[in-house]
């Protein structure tokens, strides 16, 4: 392990480790734009000069590996002016259109010319006009005026995607990035060119002029589109609810998780965030009797199902979990199921149209905790013979957790004739549906933003996501609702009884051998891998 | 007069045909090097003190001795025939008129780096020079000097001609490798050098045209013989290529250690038309230019380098009492910002800044302040860069401004 | 009948295309002299032909894209039967150059980039193309034309069909 000194500290780092990284782990930032961890190095911002000593020239950081005994300055008189005179260079022939540019705010050209540039402009002559507002696909839309050239999007595409959409064309000051003419940018990761961009030259098409960034708060989550489990930011707007049309999630960025989705997030994931702010969204329990919907609070809602819970044998009562539900939901549902001897229970529910594996992050099964349903023994039962039983009124009350059964992969005949089957049909989950229309009790449920908790991708690894947002209406955390339904029926589980998720989860950890010995704080970000 | 190398076949008649070559001792060099060690063919041009004649004026064995000893990794002997340096012509002469000089030091290189695939990199515009030197290598090959086991050596040598399609940053040596493998011509960063990867991800040698053509002598007469020819640090004669307001403009050969000023009176019957001298650019575009009073110095690469200029491809340009410097400099700033490859930001933006400063100058409408923003925009950029072009374009830039500054200012319109 | 809109090699064109990938380590090398092979047989390198190209590569388009507007000798555009490109860099600068390009601009009654009507003459200014002993001097087609006068130019001119 090469030991060596950035601005006196000492840091030891892995062999191969860079002078911006290891400059990082020593607390200190080396300023930087077309250098990308996930990337390969193409040195050509110029922007991360260091000096080293015995070296007499400066070098770029990026291309730089630490060796032992190295002595690395990196704010030097010289690297300073270096950087002054590089970002000087950077904005030559860059419009300077902040005001309308909706990088404003995250752009790396305001941020390091604050920090790096202040000179005073010197460029008076015309800049270099190129193509502006090209939509690049269908997420992705260029300034090709305000790019500068750090190709980190061109070697995106080539490197991780390997689909080599872009290029840069022509040369010297009329270069240029772009698109084979008439191609578009429509891979699944294309979203990911305008996270790596570091300036306005891509931008989002979908939160585009929606809401200036610096009103936007951020919370740690994890994205619900499949078993993957990539790790995001939400990235919420409270501060002026008059923008963004209203609606409270603006947009989802990937966060960096080495072990699960590296620095990247697809683009089904990133833009599937509408449902959370929709009209369909549920807002407080609804009971339907003759056709008449009573909106009715939580007291009486959860006196309903228990009474319901309590009037039915154990065999006459089917439970459709959700692979959507998190681990402390799916483990306050499994204790109830055991409370009340119920065995029919299962989250095997097939899609409509079965997903497909792209080969890199999205994975065919669409929702974030499969794997926590099985651990969890949510398929005691097997959920078409749940669904035979209520078409066939063995089954009385069927509790169905998010599922539009209407919607899936089942004939709708035969879901027909299963919710008019049921005596009782209980629906609970965070949107309205087809299903929930036919309900008899409707619970509406927090939207995983808008509570904390956690899945478990398809590795096993259990990661947390955490409250982004105050939940719609009265809507609760399924592990709430089904908590206020155990004691109800007189459950002294603790799960019950828990007032937060990582109470929940420490029952979790006890009585599941697979995740024994978590701890919901020892997930921390990187999340841990249950028990094999 | 100093004994001719280069040149001593370029008025013969045919003298691009292996025969007349063979007739004036070609291939008799190689013969020997088949029968020498790598090693000793190595030592043989270390002592010679041949430095790349291209423009860095790297020393050559020791750039061949960059290539990692013993590796079992396929390495590549890429000749630089990219001639592009305004000002310079001297390759073009060595592929018309003496090709197989070439191609017998690049196999005397080759077993010397134990490579047995080269490629000769001729720039697209050059058809004439593509055309003898593919012919050379055909007759090569049907001679048995190229190809499987030459001349019952058992040693494999092969040659790929290849053109480029217009780009002069192609003959920096790592765009070159660029270009070869199908790509634009962006230079390369490094480390990694191209001697542990180049081409095709190889180790590589990229060796000058002229650079490789003195192998052949060296190994016949000696490595102490070629370093003779030439200064402490510096052996051999080489071609100077001389262009501009001379008498008799053309290829010159002359030892590494002729001045300037000899060059222009003695080997290029001095400024035509009666003309004074005004200015000389020693070393291609990209060396800094020299004043009519600068002229009394060596044309090696240290000698120009202690004048604060550089001999680069020894292109010699030579400018008469007429020229205009701004105009001059704005030609030369055009050129720079055309062929800037566009991959680092400083070169890439400060390149067509520079251009649009100096055309604004010429055309009566420039400021006081930009020839104090050319120095500086010029000095912090250089050295930031991948590779040396940028640095190339500083030193006319700057030099231009710094010597005929008085020039640049009766330009600009003093204010009202 | 192939051209740049429908472009394809001929079989005997196709080997050629396979022979010069096999001198290369790694076939890409073969994308420079293949493209001259297209922009030889098709007249430019039409966005056709680039995807044409890119496809005998197993190469986005995009990557030839790239390669195609780095290089000045590939041209985009249709250009004349016979091109020529006058040398502007110092050497034939400080020789007359720009009397030249006027000159020519003047006769063939184009600007510089543009093609007579006749489809006759693209005229070009470029770079140096090394021949600057021979200054002023100008590319026409393959051939180097040096020592230039506007009378000289006129009888190359002449003899260009």
């Amino acid at each position: 392990m090469p030991k060596l000194t950035i601005d006196g500290k000492e840091v030891e780092v892995a062999p191969g480790t860079n002078l911006i990284e290891a400059a990082r782990q020593a607390g200190i930032e080396v300023p930087h734009y077309c250098y990308h961890p996930g990337l390969s190095i193409a040195g050509q911002c110029r922007l991360c000069m260091v000096d080293i000593e015995k070296n007499p020239r400066s070098q770029i950081g990026c291309n730089t590996q630490a060796a032992d005994g190295m002595v690395v300055h990196t704010r030097t008189e010289r690297v300073l002016e270096t950087r002054k005179s590089i970002m000087e260079f950077h904005l030559v022939n860059h419009p300077l259109d902040c005001p309308v540019c909706d990088q404003a705010g995250e752009c790396w050209l305001q941020i390091y010319y604050m920090r790096h540039g202040l000179y005073d402009p010197r460029m008076v002559d015309e800049k270099v006009h190129k193509p502006k507002a090209v939509p690049l696909g269908p997420h992705v839309i260029l300034d090709a005026e305000r790019c500068i050239l750090c190709s980190r999007c061109v070697r995106f595409c080539d490197e991780v995607t390997k689909t080599g959409e872009l290029g840069i064309f022509n040369r010297g000051d009329h270069s240029e990035i772009g698109l084979f003419p008439g191609k578009t940018l429509d891979n699944n990761y294309s979203g990911n060119v305008i996270d790596i961009c570091p300036v306005g030259a891509l931008t989002d098409r979908d939160f585009r002029f929606k809401v200036r960034v610096w009103y936007l708060d951020t919370g740690r989550s994890i994205c619900n589109g499949c078993a993957r489990g990539c790790n995001i930011e939400v990235h919420v707007n409270r501060r002026r609810p008059h923008h963004n049309q209203g609606r409270r999630v603006a947009r989802l960025k990937p966060r960096h998780n080495p072990d699960v989705n590296q620095w990247w997030m697809c683009d089904v994931g990133r833009y599937g965030f509408g449902w959370i702010d929709d009209d369909s969204r549920l807002l407080a329990p609804v009971r339907r009797t003759g056709g008449t919907d009573a909106t009715i609070g939580w007291d009486e809602a959860v006196a309903a199902l228990a009474e319901a819970l309590k009037r039915y044998r154990p065999e006459e009562i089917g439970i459709l979990a959700s692979p959507q539900m998190s681990n402390e939901d799916l483990f306050a549902l499994q204790r109830l199921a055991a409370h009340l001897g119920v065995a029919a229970v299962d989250h095997r529910v097939p899609p409509r149209v079965p997903g497909e594996d792209d080969g890199f992050l999205l994975r065919a099964d669409r929702n974030p905790n499969r794997r926590g349903a099985e651990l969890i023994g949510l398929g005691t039962g097997d959920a078409r013979a749940i669904l035979d039983g209520a078409r066939q009124r063995r089954i009385k009350l069927l509790w169905i957790f998010q599922h539009d059964l209407l919607d899936s992969g089942w004939p709708p005949a035969d879901v027909t004739a299963a919710l008019a089957g049921a005596e009782m049909v209980v629906f609970q989950g965070p949107s309205a549906n087809r299903t929930s229309a036919g309900a008899h009790l409707v619970l509406p449920s927090a939207a995983y933003v808008e509570r904390e908790g956690t899945f478990t991708n398809f590795e096993g690894r259990v990661q947390r996501f955490r409250t982004v947002l105050e939940p719609l209406g009265e809507a609760q955390a399924d592990w709430a609702i089904l908590g206020r339904v155990g004691r109800a029926l007189g459950g002294a589980d603790p799960a019950f009884s828990a007032g937060r998720a990582e109470q929940v989860f420490a029952g979790l950890a006890g009585q599941v051998p697979a995740f024994s010995g978590m701890s919901y704080r020892g997930l921390r970000d990187a999340g841990q891998v249950v028990k094999a | 007069m100093a004994e001719k190398i280069f040149t001593r076949n370029f008025d013969r008649r045919d003298s691009h045909t292996l025969a007349v070559y063979r007739e004036t001792g070609g291939y008799t060099a190689l013969a020997r090097a088949l029968g020498m060690e790598p090693a000793a063919i190595l030592e043989e041009v270390k002592k010679s003190n041949l430095r790349g004649l291209g423009g860095a004026a790297f020393p050559t064995g020791m750039k061949w001795s960059f290539i990692p000893k013993g590796s079992p990794a396929p390495k590549y002997l890429v000749i630089n025939a990219d001639e592009g340096e305004p000002g310079t012509f001297k390759d073009r002469y060595l592929m018309e008129r003496d090709p197989h000089a070439m191609i017998e030091g690049m196999i005397i290189a080759a077993r010397a780096i134990d490579s047995h695939l080269g490629f000769v990199y001729i720039r697209g515009e050059y058809v004439e020079p593509w055309r003898v030197v593919s012919g050379a290598v055909k007759e090569a090959y049907e001679a048995g000097l190229l190809g499987k086991n030459i001349q019952g050596s058992g040693f494999d040598f092969d040659i790929v001609v290849h053109r480029g399609a217009g780009a002069y940053i192609c003959g920096e040596e790592t765009g070159l490798l660029s270009s070869l493998e199908g790509k634009k011509g962006w230079p390369k960063i490094k480390p990694p050098f191209p001697a542990v990867k180049g081409a095709f991800g190889q180790p590589t040698i990229v060796n000058n045209v002229e650079t490789i053509a003195a192998v052949p002598h060296i190994i016949n007469r000696g490595g102490e013989w070629f370093a003779g020819l030439g200064t402490k640090t510096q052996g051999g004669t080489r071609l100077y290529s001389v262009s501009g307001h001379v008498a008799r403009p053309g290829v010159v050969e002359a030892p590494v250690s002729v001045t300037l000023r000899s060059l222009i009176y003695d080997h290029c019957g001095g400024i035509r038309d009666g003309r004074r001298l005004k200015a000389v650019v020693p070393g291609g575009s990209s060396a800094p230019i020299l004043t009519a009073d600068e002229i009394d110095v060596t044309m090696d690469a240290d000698g120009l380098k202690a004048a604060g200029s550089m001999i680069g491809s020894a292109g010699v340009i030579v400018m008469d009492e007429t020229v205009s410097i701004p105009e001059a400099l704005m030609v030369v700033a055009r050129f720079y910002a055309h062929e800037s490859c566009g991959q680092c930001t400083p070169c890439r933006e400060s390149t067509g800044w520079i251009y649009k400063m100096a055309r604004r100058i010429v055309e009566g409408k420039g400021r006081k302040e930009d020839l104090d923003t050319i120095l500086d925009v010029s000095r912090r950029g250089a050295g930031t860069t991948i590779c040396a072009f940028f640095d190339g374009a500083v030193g006319p830039y700057v030099s231009y401004i710094e010597k005929f500054r008085a020039e640049f200012e009766a330009l600009i319109p003093h204010e009202a | 009948m192939p051209d740049a809109t429908h472009p394809e090699f001929t079989a005997d064109q196709l080997q050629e295309v396979r022979r010069l990938q096999g001198l290369y380590p790694d076939r890409r090398g073969a994308l420079l002299p293949v493209l001259r092979l297209a922009q030889e047989t098709f007249g430019h390198v039409s966005l056709e032909v680039e995807e044409y190209v890119a496809g005998l590569f197993d190469l986005s388009p995009a990557h030839v894209h790239e390669v195609v507007t780095f290089y000045t000798l590939f041209f985009q555009q249709p250009v004349g039967r016979h091109v020529v490109s006058v040398c502007h860099n110092l050497s034939c600068h400080l020789m007359g150059a720009k009397s030249i390009v006027e000159h020519l601009s003047r006769t063939l009654g184009v600007e510089v980039g543009e093609t007579t009507a006749d489809g006759r003459i693209t005229l070009l200014t470029v770079e140096c193309l090394c021949a600057c002993e021979q200054a002023p001097m100008m590319q026409v087609d393959d051939r180097y034309e040096g020592l230039l006068t506007p009378e000289k130019v006129d009888r190359i001119i002449a003899g260009l069909a």
